[in-house]
């Protein structure tokens, strides 16, 4: 800890600082340092604090009280251009890009070289790409960046941020969309990018990621400091400051008693009528799920989970299946949504503001979405059993507040993700698909999600997970399937050896299916 | 406007839903209040003759709820194909369209009232399902499908026409139109409520009921809200987007058959413009260009308010630049009152 810098001030230091939003203190009195080329880890639940932080750090709104010292002289922020003069970049989830520019357009955005007037193209390119050489990336910089992979985008996020504040980097949930070689590329740009004295502050959700890249963690609860802390603390430790207790039981109990079988594939393939790129079609897919089982889905990035899900439930495009594909032991026609509906198939998407949820709509209009015909047997709209459903549904989910009127779009991640299941679950499904229930949910909420859907499993539903989180589905499914290039190639039982399954879909052999 | 930073910002506070919002609440009826702050400002500035506030004569008011009830009913309409995050340029010619149809029908083929209306009617929806159609198909953006359609309304009502007024007489006999047709340019009770007028009351209340109350209804908001999440729910978007364009294109014919039988003529040149006050009354009502969100009572208050806002200035003899600069400064106004609400609840945009 008493590094030789520790004489000098530290680069970056709040202290005290407040802030209040209307009626909610979403800051009281918060203290945070940062060193010379530290990483330094900033954990927190939704809502605990963290974005309020940051936001004051890069100049986005203005604290009611507290002081921000950067290299011992005190600042302070009006609007983010006086911290980026300050040297604070700031990275959001949404990067700052525009996709359709190219590389070299993007990082001079605003800032372009000129020449008597008129843009300087090469001189602007030879930077680009001397810069982009200097973080040991190789990206052509007249590609447009839509054109690139998400985790490419982000490195070009960086070295954008880097060129216009070179002292701070604020980094929020930078590897939420990466693939896990691209999240290691990140990692080692990040600590290149520290080792020349540059401090990052690393936003996250990712527990697991803190040891591997960042020196020291600090963890807001309610707006204080919980705790700081080595990054190489355990991880229990950073749940029990992250939740205030410590968390025995984030997995529900497994039940073992499972009956009839639900979903039943053998060699099922679904043929698009037009492929798509980048789009992996099952092509082989065995597996079973039976009632009151949880079935988990996984493998790397563009393994086909989501695809498989999707196709299941109709919503791939047009297409056809192929090989054995039966619910409830009799052959299931999916061509639609509403066919795989009518086959009793509930499904609740990854991307939950883009396909889950009417943000601007008021939780009891979200719950009834899928159960219309219910709530409307003819063509008219009963208020009494819409506010009934949505009652229901708000208890058993635990919906917090639990008020069937506010707008959606106001609730915590976790409680929208609660409103999304129970949309769903409304609809009364024999089988429900689930694509990363859990994205973007903090610990604490994620416990609660993984119990209800437990609980739903012990009413007889059948569960198929996908997920890219391997201790979620090891910790919560009754079997893992794991898929490779749209194909079945491994089966585990539940709390099976994470390495054991991670290998199996990287690199398993292909004919070891059961 | 894009900055995202306000919405990620506020964590919306839970307790803070238990308290009423009484800004949000306002805005939501921005254009009643609008429109009884309209009225207010007309009985204090307008001329008075013996006594008499001109404002509030009978005559007067007939002539405010006579004036809008045209680009009223076709604001219902675009209500929900606004809510839906759609737009339709083309009601204007298509009202012009159906005024062209429905006095060439009367006047030459001799058909009779009933026969008549319900022809044009279903011409005017079915001229809307097919822009809905081609939008949703093809995957155009109804601007452009919509823009279109104007100019294949237009044109097509010039070609019927010849580009001549078709004026409509009215009695027993082949070339006369039925009597009774002319009653919507008359004013029953009295003389003083408007046919048109009663029209655009009944117009709006089926909307509203439709819009509020049915599961057709509840699948427009839920199309505008989040197209994707709706599809996913089971909720058949491709139908409900041609239908919202139906409807529009079944107010315009009805619209287009009270402007036929309050002025007796049908003509290729009217109806200009019409498009963009009643996208100004839907705007200012409060429903969102973003879709999703919406009223029907807004849009119908937003509407009169309009009208009013015309006859007060046209009163005090305030000319008619004045009354665009003051229309313009009402739907900027009305946008950003919706989008501070947004901001409040901690939504974007």
């Amino acid at each position: 800890m008493s590094a030789p810098a520790e004489t000098a001030a530290p680069l970056l230091a709040m202290e005290g600082v407040v802030k209040r939003f209307g009626g909610v203190q979403a800051l009281r009195g918060v203290d945070f340092d940062l060193r010379r080329g530290e990483i330094h880890a900033l954990l927190g639940e939704n809502g605990a604090g963290k974005s309020t932080l940051m936001n004051i750090l890069s100049g986005v709104i203005e604290p009611d009280a507290g002081e921000m010292r950067i290299d011992g002289a005190a600042v302070r922020f009006g609007d983010p251009r006086a911290a980026q003069a300050a040297g604070v970049a700031t990275i959001f989830q949404e990067l700052d890009l525009v996709p359709s520019l190219d590389v070299t357009a993007n990082l001079f955005l605003g800032r372009e070289l000129t020449r008597a007037g008129v843009l300087d193209r090469a001189a602007m390119r030879r930077a680009a790409r001397s810069r982009l050489e200097a973080v040991g990336v190789e990206i052509d910089v007249d590609q447009p960046v839509a054109e690139l992979s998400v985790g490419r985008r982000q490195i070009v996020a960086i070295v954008k941020a880097l060129t216009y504040a070179s002292r701070i980097l604020v980094m929020d949930e930078p590897t939420a969309a990466l693939t896990a070689a691209e999240v290691d590329r990140l990692f080692a740009v990040m600590r290149d990018i520290a080792a020349r004295g540059v401090g990052i502050v690393y936003i996250s959700h990712r527990l697991e990621e803190v040891p591997r890249v960042a020196d020291r963690v600090t963890v807001l609860r309610d707006g204080q400091v919980a705790g700081i802390a080595s990054a190489r603390a355990p991880q229990s430790e950073l749940v029990r400051l992250l939740v205030g207790r410590p968390l025995n039981e984030l997995y529900p109990r497994r039940s073992g008693a499972f009956g009839r079988r639900v979903l039943h594939l053998e060699g099922a393939r679904y043929r698009p009528k037009r492929a798509r790129a980048g789009w992996q079609a099952p092509d082989g897919v065995s597996l079973e799920v039976r009632a009151g089982e949880i079935v988990g889905l996984a493998g790397i990035m563009g393994a086909g989970r989501t695809e498989l899900l999707t196709a299941l439930y109709g919503a791939a495009g047009p297409g056809r299946w192929s090989g054995v594909v039966e619910i409830d032991g009799a052959p299931a026609r999916l061509a639609s949504i509403r066919n795989a509906r009518a086959e009793g198939l509930g499904f609740v998407t990854d991307d939950r503001r883009g396909g889950g949820l009417m943000l601007r709509d008021s939780v009891r209009r979200n719950l009834v979405m899928s159960v219309l015909r219910k709530v409307s047997p003819l063509f008219l709209m009963s208020r009494a059993r819409e506010d009934d459903l949505a009652r229901k549904a708000i208890r058993s989910f635990d919906v917090r507040p639990a008020l069937p009127e506010i707008p959606v779009g106001a609730l915590s991640g976790g409680n929208q993700q609660k409103v999304v299941l129970g949309k769903e679950v409304l609809g009364g499904p024999r089988l429900l698909l689930l694509d990363e229930p859990t994205r973007g949910v903090d610990v604490g909420a994620k416990g609660e999600i993984y119990a209800r859907i437990r609980e739903l499993a012990g009413q007889g539903l059948g569960v198929l997970i996908a997920s890219s989180e391997m201790p979620e589905l090891l910790g919560l499914c009754d079997r893992v399937v794991v898929l490779r290039g749209g194909r079945t190639v491994a089966e585990f039982p539940g709390g099976a050896d994470e390495h054991e399954v991670l290998a199996a879909a990287e690199t398993g052999p292909d004919d070891d299916h059961e | 406007m894009n900055d995202a930073a306000p919405a990620r910002v506020s964590a919306a506070p839970p307790a803070a839903w238990r308290r009423i919002d009484l800004f949000a609440i306002a805005v939501r009826f921005q254009s009643v209040i609008g429109l009884i702050l309209v009225a207010i400002g007309g009985i204090i500035f307008s001329p008075r003759r013996h006594g008499l506030i001109l404002f509030l004569a009978p005559d007067n008011m007939a002539n405010i709820v006579r004036a809008v009830s045209e680009t009223g009913i076709i604001a219902v309409g675009m209500t929900f194909v606004i809510i839906t995050a759609g737009i339709d340029l083309s009601v204007g010619a298509l009202l012009s369209l159906s005024s062209v149809l429905t006095a060439t029908i009367m006047t030459t083929a001799g058909w009779g009232l009933i026969p008549t209306i319900l022809f044009v009617v279903a011409c005017g929806a079915a001229f809307g399902a097919v822009q809905g159609l081609i939008s949703t198909r093809f995957r155009l953006e109804p601007f452009i499908v919509t823009l279109a359609g104007l100019q294949v309304a237009r044109g097509l009502a010039l070609v019927i026409s010849g580009n001549q007024y078709i004026n409509i007489s009215y009695g027993e006999g082949p070339g006369l139109a039925p009597p009774v047709f002319a009653i919507l340019g008359d004013r029953l009770f009295n003389n003083i409520v408007p046919v048109a007028t009663l029209v655009f009351v009944v117009v709006a209340a089926i909307a509203t009921f439709v819009l509020n109350f049915t599961r057709f209804g509840r699948y427009v908001f839920a199309v505008g809200g989040n197209e994707r999440a709706a599809r996913l729910s089971g909720v058949p978007v491709t139908a409900v987007k041609i239908s919202v364009y139906a409807i529009t294109g079944l107010v315009s014919a009805i619209a287009g058959i009270v402007h036929a039988g309050q002025f007796n003529f049908g003509s290729a040149n009217d109806g200009t413009g019409y498009e963009l006050t009643a996208i100004a009354a839907v705007v200012i009502g409060g429903t969102s260009l973003f879709g999703g969100a919406g009223s029907m009572v807004g849009t119908v208050a937003g509407a009169v308010m309009l009208g009013a806002l015309a006859n007060v200035l046209q009163l005090n003899n305030i000319n008619a630049a004045l009354q665009l600069l003051a229309t313009g400064a009402i739907i900027v106004l009305a946008a950003v009152l919706q989008s501070l609400v947004r901001r409040r609840e901690g939504l974007g945009r």
